[in-house]
């Protein structure tokens, strides 16, 4: 049974953080949750669909970031608590509905939930979804440890339902991915009706029509509800002061940094002399707050990730409160003393520290640092980025890279977001020369398709994921089909979204809850929307290479090929061998003229090994996926695949 | 003058880089590494091999003449112009229906059917007409496949590289009809240059038969030329009729008749620097007669020159078995076409001291040459 139904208040587990969050939820008593996938956030949704049936929730794999806010939405509207998870990309899609949703207010209680990824491990940004809480005027909460992931959570709907808004609970992959104890609350039940009122008043918000308009009206309306959550925020029991009570410097920190602000003070022992604000209702800032504790001190250091976001606002405060509480001097993003990119860590609170209050501190022996990047350098492997062995995306690059040099007009490929994006790494084929937001492959694609009377000589191809394509691309398409821009598209249909954890998608016949779903099928959609479609498996290398070429000669609008072969990690594949997989040392040559490492130089699937001593390629058994792809390359065929 | 043998980054640079690649397909299915594709020689994936076969047989990597011709050749055949000459014929195939098939006489199918009924050899290869008037070599066993895919190609088919892949099959045997520049690459392999590694099948090479050869067209530069006037699947064959100065294109709709001077535009870049118009290092060489001014008498004809006593031993066959019809060679005839083979030498010349900018470099040749001294250029 999943812990997420854990009954008894007060007992303790072991929770990741997306599971705390998804925990929360449930505690608030939700009856809909729609998500896209996105690291670091997808666990959140995959918790509440494995409970759903038991809890009675709707849960959904939205095609997109926007329309999973709108299925939300809906609920809220008629009256139930709802939740809408992404990644931070994923605001910047859902924002326009977003904009108009705090508008129009909320009924039922709704919360976003939104996993920033600090660092960008999982994404190709680094991109700050704290802003939209701002610029869209809604409440931002940011939980500091798992316990508050969860009640913060809970308590999110509460504070939804109170204001009549959206609220923002942000995340970050180290709050998101890492596992902390949590102390159940009550499990709530459901007693809601859904029923949305429609008839009243236009601007009765219980019982009349939802409408971000009037917009005067509503725009004042949504910043009194932003008003009321900073007076509301003044007495938050999320927002925490640990510290002496004449500290010689102030930490003002939220989300996973105070966890990293809280180490740096024990590690140089400082618990005396620095104070530690931690927030948790970081949009609207409670002033009087923030007046307190900028009193106790002169010396302010604003530790965050990315951008200055608290830092500014937390400025702004003390500007309007200088007369009262005096001239401050502030370290974080702007005077350079905490990094503006990348994640923060327990060392870099304590550089900053230990360079501001002047305490001599090396986190690492410098010669053991220096013991150790030799080791790494020159006894680690090396492990790039690759696609893993059985992946149908190196055969896809294989024939698209094939086929852009056959064709020996310097042909490149747009891409977007998807294991595909590997591409662009040591271990890809390189032909990937545009990498932005999922859809964008094609949408630049179209542009590029357009550039022929201005001189573009070079055959314009893109490549898209079968998620990708229903999330994005599918707009864009449509676009370059209406303007006769000539380009290809590849999709690299892998029947999942593979690289979040084989989510579903509308391609497929099974939703979130494993309940059988219409297929909506890819080719046809292509085909009807205009454009001239193949379909080809990846794996046929020779009649892939054929139809791409033959597709980029056709100089006339859009043509597509589905390239279709399930991911090697795909539950029907994983574990499972199509084929056992051999070199036969015989006929190997090696290094020799004719071959000179074909497959481990050049092709370099993981599971191809260059066997030094013998001079010979061998297959390794524990990596191999059984594909069979490599069978195709050698030309010796010294590489011979059997049915397992 | 012995030449180093290099690798596929120096092929690349010094044949294929500097528009020299003639498409004979000799770097071809050697490896995975070179592809032919449409008309052209493809670098697919790169191959960091110091001393590769691709280079070591290509027709257009620095060469030493003198070693070729002392090889192949008795040192009293040469001839300056058009290299060794045993005999010289004017030949048809006897049977006109067969010689229907064919571009002219029908000698070079007629002779290498004889060479695979007699069992001279077991393979042949010849370029075979594909789609979109692309072509291809392919390796055959029965006298009519070569009937089947008979007449003059325009554009080159990577010949050599079907021979490549043949001679590592259970072919034992093999004839190959060869331009001057795929019969250069064979040449090239029968001589075995020093490998480090990779075989080197040449000894199942047999019979080479040359075919003249003024140009190839460059496929794209074709395709341009005929600007939509017909499909290239609509084409059924081409010449260049002696005297007319323009390229005759046979469609089933009728000719398209396109002048020489548009022609010489879309001629692919290395047939420019060829020297060899007649195919020399074959054991025999075939191309259109030219009898007395009346060309269709003479496109019925072939004219052919015998160099090795293997190409003298099949037209001693083809003569007593009745395989071919002999013309008496006109007075000049010879001549004739040694003056025209020597202006192409000439011409070829005068263009890679243009290339390279210096007299004394001749890119792929040796200006040393003894056998280049006469030409002045």
């Amino acid at each position: 049974m999943s812990k997420l139904l854990e009954v008894r208040e007060g007992s303790c587990h072991l929770l990741m953080g997306n599971e705390a969050i998804a925990r929360g939820a449930l505690e608030a008593g939700i009856n809909v949750a729609a998500a896209y996938p996105g690291t670091p956030s997808s666990e959140i949704l995959e918790n509440l669909a494995q409970v759903a049936k038991v809890r009675n929730l709707y849960v959904e794999w939205s095609t997109n970031e926007k329309v999973a806010m709108e299925v939300a939405a809906a609920a809220s509207f008629a009256g139930l608590r709802s939740l809408c998870v992404m990644k931070q990309n994923g605001v910047n899609v859902a924002s326009d509905f977003m904009l108009h949703l705090a508008g129009s207010g909320t009924r039922g209680g709704m919360v976003l939930v939104t996993c920033d990824d600090p660092g960008a491990l999982s994404s190709v940004n680094e991109g700050e979804s704290r802003h939209f809480a701002r610029m869209i005027e809604v409440p931002l909460l940011e939980p500091g440890d798992f316990q508050e992931a969860k009640d913060m959570t809970r308590w999110a709907f509460e504070l939804s339902e109170e204001l009549r808004t959206l609220i923002m609970l942000r995340s970050v992959t180290r709050m998101s991915h890492a596992s902390g104890n949590i102390s159940m609350g009550k499990l709530q039940d459901q007693l809601r009706r859904a029923e949305f009122r429609y008839d009243g008043f236009i601007l009765d918000p219980n019982e009349g029509p939802v409408l971000s308009a009037p917009v005067a009206y509503k725009h004042g309306l949504q910043q009194g509800k932003i008003e009321k959550a900073r007076e509301l925020f003044e007495q938050s029991p999320f927002n925490t002061y640990e510290g002496p009570e004449k500290p010689e410097l102030l930490i003002i920190t939220s989300s996973a940094c105070t966890l990293y602000s809280r180490e740096a003070i024990h590690l140089l022992n400082l618990g005396g002399r620095v104070g530690l604000l931690k927030l948790g209702t970081t949009w609207p800032l409670p002033p009087n707050l923030l007046k307190k504790y900028l009193t106790l001190t002169g010396t302010i250091l604003i530790v965050e990730e990315v951008l200055p976001f608290l830092e500014e606002n937390v400025k702004i405060i003390a500007a309007e409160t200088a007369k009262e509480i005096g001239i401050k001097t502030f370290y974080g993003k702007n005077d350079g003393t905490i990094p503006m990119t990348g994640e923060l860590s327990p060392d870099l609170v304590v550089s900053a520290l230990s360079r501001i209050l002047e305490i001599p501190y090396a986190a690492i022996d410098p010669a053991y640092e220096k013991k150790a990047q030799a080791a790494a350098f020159f006894k680690a492997p090396q492990r790039g980025l690759a696609f893993c062995p059985g992946c149908p995306h190196r055969a896809s690059y294989w024939n698209i890279r094939n086929a852009l040099t056959l064709d020996d007009r310097q042909g490149f490929v747009c891409g977007d977001i998807g294991c595909y994006t590997l591409d662009i790494f040591p271990g890809g084929a390189n032909t990937l020369k545009t990498l932005h937001a999922m859809g964008s492959g094609t949408g630049v694609a179209s542009g590029f398709g357009q550039l022929s009377p201005f001189g573009l000589d070079k055959p314009v191809m893109a490549v898209c994921g079968d998620s990708t394509f229903f999330h994005a691309a599918m707009p864009a398409l449509v676009n370059a089909i209406h303007h006769r821009a000539n380009i290809t598209v590849v999709i690299l249909d892998n029947s999942g979204t593979a690289m979040t954890g084989f989510q579903s998608h509308p391609g497929l016949c099974i939703n979130a809850m494993g309940q059988e779903a219409p297929k909506v099928d890819i080719a046809k959609i292509c085909a009807a929307m205009g454009a001239k479609v193949a379909v080809c498996d990846p794996f046929d290398l020779p009649e892939t290479q054929k139809t791409l070429n033959r597709l980029m000669e056709d100089e006339v609008g859009v043509k597509v090929l589905i390239l279709n072969q399930k991911c090697g990690l795909s539950p029907e594949k994983k574990a499972v061998k199509k084929y056992d997989v051999h070199v036969d040392e015989n006929l190997c040559i090696g290094e020799d003229c004719g071959c000179n490492r074909l497959c481990t130089r050049i092709f370099r699937c993981p599971a191809l090994l260059w066997d030094k001593e013998k001079e010979k390629a061998r297959v390794d058994d524990v990596l191999c996926a059984g594909c069979g792809v490599c069978t195709g390359i050698c030309p010796q065929a010294a590489i011979v695949k059997e049915v397992a | 003058m012995a030449h180093q043998i290099m690798g596929q980054k120096e092929l690349k640079e010094q044949v294929q880089d500097a528009g020299l690649c003639t498409g004979c397909g000799a770097c071809i299915n050697l490896c995975p590494y070179q592809v032919f594709y449409h008309d052209r020689t493809i670098v697919l994936n790169p191959c960091d091999i110091k001393a590769g076969r691709c280079y070591a047989f290509c027709p257009r990597t620095p060469v030493d003449l003198q070693a070729l011709h002392a090889h192949f050749f008795q040192e009293s055949d040469l001839t300056p112009e058009i290299g060794p000459v045993k005999a010289f014929f004017i030949v048809r195939a006897a049977d006109a229906e067969q010689r229907k098939q064919a571009q002219h006489g029908g000698t070079v199918s007629a002779l290498m059917s004889l060479a695979l009924q007699e069992g001279m050899i077991d393979t042949a290869i010849v370029a075979e007409n594909q789609e979109r008037f692309l072509h291809a070599g392919v390796a055959v066993q029965q006298p009519m496949e070569i009937w089947e895919r008979g007449k003059s190609k325009f554009i080159v088919s990577p010949t050599v590289a079907e021979f490549n892949r043949a001679a590592r099959s259970d072919a034992e045997r093999i004839g190959v009809v060869a331009t001057p520049c795929q019969a250069f690459a064979l040449a090239k392999m029968r001589l075995k240059p020093e490998l480090s590694s990779g075989d080197n099948p040449i000894d199942k090479l047999k019979l080479v038969i040359g075919l003249f050869c003024g140009f190839t067209l460059s496929w794209a530069k074709l395709l341009d030329l005929l600007h939509k006037k017909t499909g290239l699947d609509a084409i059924t064959g081409m010449d260049v009729p002696p005297g007319k100065d323009v390229l005759e294109i046979y469609t089933e709709e009728g000719v398209l008749v396109f002048p020489m001077e548009d022609v010489q535009a879309c001629i692919r870049e290395a047939c420019r620097y060829c020297i060899d118009t007649t195919a020399e290092y074959a054991d025999l060489s075939v191309g259109s007669a030219r009898l007395s001014g009346n060309w269709e008498e003479s496109r019925s004809w072939n004219q052919v020159i015998v160099r090795t006593d293997v190409g003298m031993a099949l037209m001693a066959l083809a003569r007593n078995s009745g395989t071919l019809e002999f013309h008496d060679v006109p007075t000049g005839n010879l001549e004739m076409l040694k003056k025209a083979a020597w202006e192409k030498k000439r011409t070829a010349l005068k263009n890679l001291v243009e290339k390279s900018g210096s007299a004394d470099d001749l890119i792929y040749l040796d200006a040393r040459d003894r056998l280049l001294a006469d030409l002045k250029y």
